[in-house]
């Protein structure tokens, strides 16, 4: 699956090692974008670098990591589901509802040594089966 | 005699477990709806002290707010429960709609990010709550994205759900309309802010917790 660079908007294949070292720009902070919804992000990434500064891209940047309760400072790149929430520019954010609901679809994929580690789904799993087994003991 | 007397207690324990029970409430609904002046009322009512603040500016919620141990009492009936104040739920977050209600571009975009994370901190709330009062605001079209799919997915989730449509005190106020949307439920018209109708809130808060 193809990954997209959240500052620079360059876009990598899946296994490229610049998703695991972090982007050549300097960014740690990726979209993942399904194949078939590829060509809609780059049209979206064009529109994108010809409206948006350098500034821009950055405060972007940091907002998803704020958002998404991540420390920047961490030097583990992280990898976001493009169709949970879309930044458009600073200020103005795009949420996709039905995503967010569905317990069973990873939020953000975290990435470390070259692995992917699933984040959010597994706190929904966890606090799911927690209540699952409150239940079975009601 | 033995048996008279085992039934007694057996019956008097039951009662009692009836009559108090301690469950978590979740408020859910698009921003503005009236979450936060609900959630006031129902403190005020019930151990006179405020949850939050209310504001006409969209997502004045953005932090998920808890108060608990609520005691509400109807007769011999007890309902003590934790009341869950979450953010607005919403598709578009946009800064310029805060610039337009007054507020400086800086602060407008440090809103609409922490009204961004409100939303995802709501939905994973929705893990810890027993059961969900929805507010909508009754002076707005009730087919929205927001409110069906909001509703949609409690039901998928076996969340029981109080539907309230708010802010009936307002001469646009169409719970007709609130309750055509939703015939699955009983819709409840109030008024938070004047306390109307919010008896039959209490009231239908034992049905739905039992």
């Amino acid at each position: 699956m193809p990954h997209q660079c959240v500052r620079c908007s360059t876009f990598y294949k899946d296994g490229a090692t610049e998703i695991i070292s972090g982007c050549p720009c300097g960014a740690k902070l990726f979209f993942f974008v399904k194949e078939e919804k590829l060509k809609q992000a780059e049209d979206v990434a064009r529109k994108m670098s010809e409206n948006l500064d350098e500034k821009d891209k950055l405060r972007m940047e940091q907002d998803i990591y704020q958002i998404m309760g991540y420390e920047e400072e961490d030097d583990t790149p992280v990898v976001l589901d493009i169709e949970s929430i879309r930044v458009l520019q600073p200020g103005k954010f795009e949420i996709d509802l039905s995503h967010l609901f569905n317990t069973d679809k990873p939020l953000v994929y975290k990435l470390e040594d070259g692995k992917y580690i699933i984040d959010l789904p597994q706190t929904f799993m966890r606090s799911k089966e927690g209540k699952e087994e409150k239940d079975g003991k009601k | 005699m033995l048996q008279f007397v085992e039934q007694f207690i057996k019956r008097v324990f039951q009662d009692l477990f009836k009559r108090k029970r301690h469950v978590k409430i979740g408020l859910y609904g698009p921003p503005n709806g009236g979450k936060t002046t609900l959630a006031n009322r129902i403190c005020m009512d019930w151990i006179g002290e405020e949850m939050g603040k209310a504001s006409p500016i969209e997502h004045e919620t953005r932090e998920v707010q808890i108060k608990e141990q609520i005691n509400i009492k109807s007769g011999r009936r007890e309902l003590s429960f934790n009341l869950i104040d979450t953010p607005g739920i919403a598709t578009k977050i946009d800064y310029e709609m805060f610039m337009k209600k007054g507020l400086s571009n800086k602060e407008a975009k440090k809103r609409a990010k922490e009204a961004t994370k409100g939303v995802i901190d709501a939905i994973k709330w929705l893990d810890e709550v027993d059961v969900v009062i929805v507010v909508l605001d009754a002076t707005k079209d009730p087919y929205s994205q927001v409110n069906i799919t909001i509703i949609g997915n409690l039901a998928a989730r076996n969340i029981p759900v109080l539907l309230i449509g708010n802010k009936v005190d307002l001469r646009k106020a169409d719970i007709k309309k609130v309750q055509a949307a939703f015939p699955q439920y009983d819709v409840i018209g109030i008024s938070a802010k004047q306390g109307t109708n919010i008896d039959h809130l209490y009231e239908a808060l034992f049905v739905v917790t039992k």
